[in-house]
């Protein structure tokens, strides 16, 4: 579920705004980091779960008002560039604030502890996430669907330079596309750092898979997106249960065998 | 610039007197991977976010090789250019079809895939620790393992593959290549199998990762699990953009410039790939041009100033 709200995220910032996102991961990381921070301070894990990924959703539009705005006749290769150097930079601003040796954080008293489903014992705290990573997912996805602006923003995935003839604001709507990208990334490390804790290094893993996700959905696919997220995850956790080592592997064997069948993605029509 | 190969050699020769033999044979190693790359994003217009698969790759085979069985310079060179070209034709059939953000996210990706088979594969790589204990095997009685020797052996292949990168571009295919950058509906209608051409230049840029791969790898006696990381595939993007992607010489200059700056860098602050990363975002945001137009923009500007 997690990987389907960092592939929606990074599916909504390539379809819209059609740059390569590589600080897409360090987002996630910041959102994790921040969350620690947030809960360290305040000692109440859902004012960080509010807070951290509204802070970098913030941070994305500093982002995009600062610097990509100023990139998108630029061509992706320096848009590349851009976004890989931004997240050299939050990566290594994170060692330089929190230290570069990995951080344990545990969820909060409330979801602590195992639910018994019958069949198998699970802990609560997965099963929270699983939940509430599904309402953001299908909340994202009735805002695009059923709202004006979510339906403006689908029009700006397939034409751009009619929305802005039609008199849309198109770099408010590039801005807002980034704000909610970096908002899914965000709360998803947020939600991850209970899991599997933190490490200046999880938002490079987290990146490559993120590109795996959109690539399989097809670009510019956001349900496609949600679609390869779930695929991915089920994917990683039943070759994790038989052969851990090569669990991380396996998302990318994933992507070659489908693209191999499909070269355009299990739901691209480009 | 009338010669810009007599220049060249003048820097050949003279680069050892700045800095170290060590460093300056990095320097020419990453050259050559930088004129791979060129291959593909100066001449045919793709850009590809995964060339660290194919020098990683290839020195990790090489390495292995000459670590386990002692093979000679010549046969792991040529093993590092076959298992360079081999890993670039897998990705590149995977890839070519596809183009702009689509084709830099799979080889990305494809990337990721190269690094965690070396990071979990820890029998045969040493996973994060990187594969150490490579040797220099002597050629023709020459000892290599003399770093001024090694810089000698090094610099002449470089001048090799440049030479060879040069008769590659000059030749009637790098004119095909070239007209897939320019149009590639057009290559396309004129009769031109485009994604072959392209995968040609994927096979061919892999080759030249690999061949500087396997040098890598000697010189520092180790394949570190970075060679094969997507860093370093940004590093040698990085590399040739700021020489100027759009001629022969422009990732040689790149080169010079990129590992001399991160050489000096990494040395004064741990936390280095910080001010890179500024370089990067600085760069993109006020000198789009390369080195070139950021001097002569320097140069306007101390004329107005005095």
């Amino acid at each position: 579920m997690l990987y389907a709200l960092m592939g929606l995220g990074l599916a909504l910032i390539t379809g819209i705004l059609n740059i390569p996102n590589f600080a897409h991961g360090a987002l996630f990381a910041v959102g994790a980091y921040l969350l620690v921070t947030v809960v360290g301070a305040l000692g109440n894990f859902w004012l960080g779960l509010l807070v951290a990924p509204l802070g970098v959703a913030l941070l994305g539009i500093a982002i995009e008002y600062a610097g990509i705005r100023r990139l998108y006749a630029a061509g992706h290769d320096y848009q590349l560039l851009f976004t890989f150097g931004l997240a050299l930079i939050l990566n290594e601003l994170i060692i330089v604030i929190w230290g570069p040796v990995g951080i344990s954080h545990l969820p909060p008293a409330s979801l602590r502890g195992g639910v018994d489903l019958g069949f198998t014992f699970y802990p609560k705290y997965r099963l929270f996430v699983m939940v509430l990573a599904a309402l953001l997912v299908v909340l994202t996805w009735l805002f695009l669907e059923r709202t004006r602006y979510g339906a403006i923003m689908r029009a700006g995935i397939e034409n751009k330079e009619m929305v802005s003839l039609l008199g849309i604001d198109i770099h408010r709507l590039f801005t807002v596309a980034f704000a909610l990208g970096a908002y899914l990334a965000g709360i998803a490390g947020a939600l991850t750092a209970p899991i599997r804790g933190l490490s200046p290094g999880m938002g490079v893993d987290m990146l490559g898979i993120a590109f795996v996700v959109v690539a399989l959905g097809g670009l510019g696919n956001l349900l496609g997106a949600i679609a390869a997220g779930l695929l991915i995850g089920v994917a990683q956790a039943v070759v994790a249960a038989y052969w851990t080592e090569a669990s991380t592997a396996v998302i990318f064997a994933v992507m070659a065998a489908v693209l191999l069948v499909r070269p355009q993605g299990m739901f691209g029509i480009r | 610039m009338k010669h810009p190969a007599v220049l060249v050699i003048a820097a050949v020769v003279l680069l050892p007197l700045a800095v170290r033999p060590a460093i300056a044979s990095e320097i020419w190693i990453f050259a050559i991977f930088g004129l791979g790359l060129n291959l593909l994003l100066g001449y045919t217009g793709l850009l590809s976010f995964g060339q660290a698969t194919f020098f990683g790759s290839a020195a990790y085979v090489a390495g292995y090789l000459l670590k386990y069985y002692g093979i000679a310079i010549v046969t792991a060179l040529g093993v590092g250019v076959g298992i360079g070209a081999l890993s670039a034709l897998l990705v590149g059939y995977l890839c070519v079809q596809r183009s702009g953000l689509y084709f830099i996210m799979l080889t990305f990706a494809l990337n990721q895939l190269f690094y965690f088979i070396a990071y979990q594969w820890t029998s045969i790589t040493g996973g994060e620790d990187g594969m150490p204990g490579i040797p220099r095997p002597a050629l023709l009685g020459i000892d290599f393992r003399q770093p001024l020797a090694y810089y000698v052996l090094v610099s002449a292949l470089f001048l090799l593959a440049l030479w060879v990168m040069k008769r590659i571009v000059e030749s009637p295919l790098g004119k095909i290549l070239q007209a897939i950058r320019e149009n590639e509906v057009r290559a396309e209608a004129v009769g031109y199998n485009v994604p072959r051409f392209k995968l040609l230049a994927f096979v061919v840029g892999g080759a030249f990762s690999g061949f500087a791969g396997v040098l890598y790898a000697m010189l520092f006696g180790i394949v570190p699990l970075e060679a094969i990381g997507f860093v370093f595939s940004g590093n040698v993007v990085f590399a040739t953009l700021i020489g100027g992607s759009g001629s022969l010489y422009g990732p040689i200059i790149g080169s010079v410039v990129f590992i001399w700056l991160s050489e000096s860098m990494s040395v004064m602050w741990a936390r280095w790939p910080l001010l890179l990363g500024v370089a990067f975002v600085i760069i993109v945001l006020f000198f789009r041009g390369g080195v070139v137009e950021a001097w002569s923009r320097i140069w306007r500007f101390s004329k107005r100033a005095s």
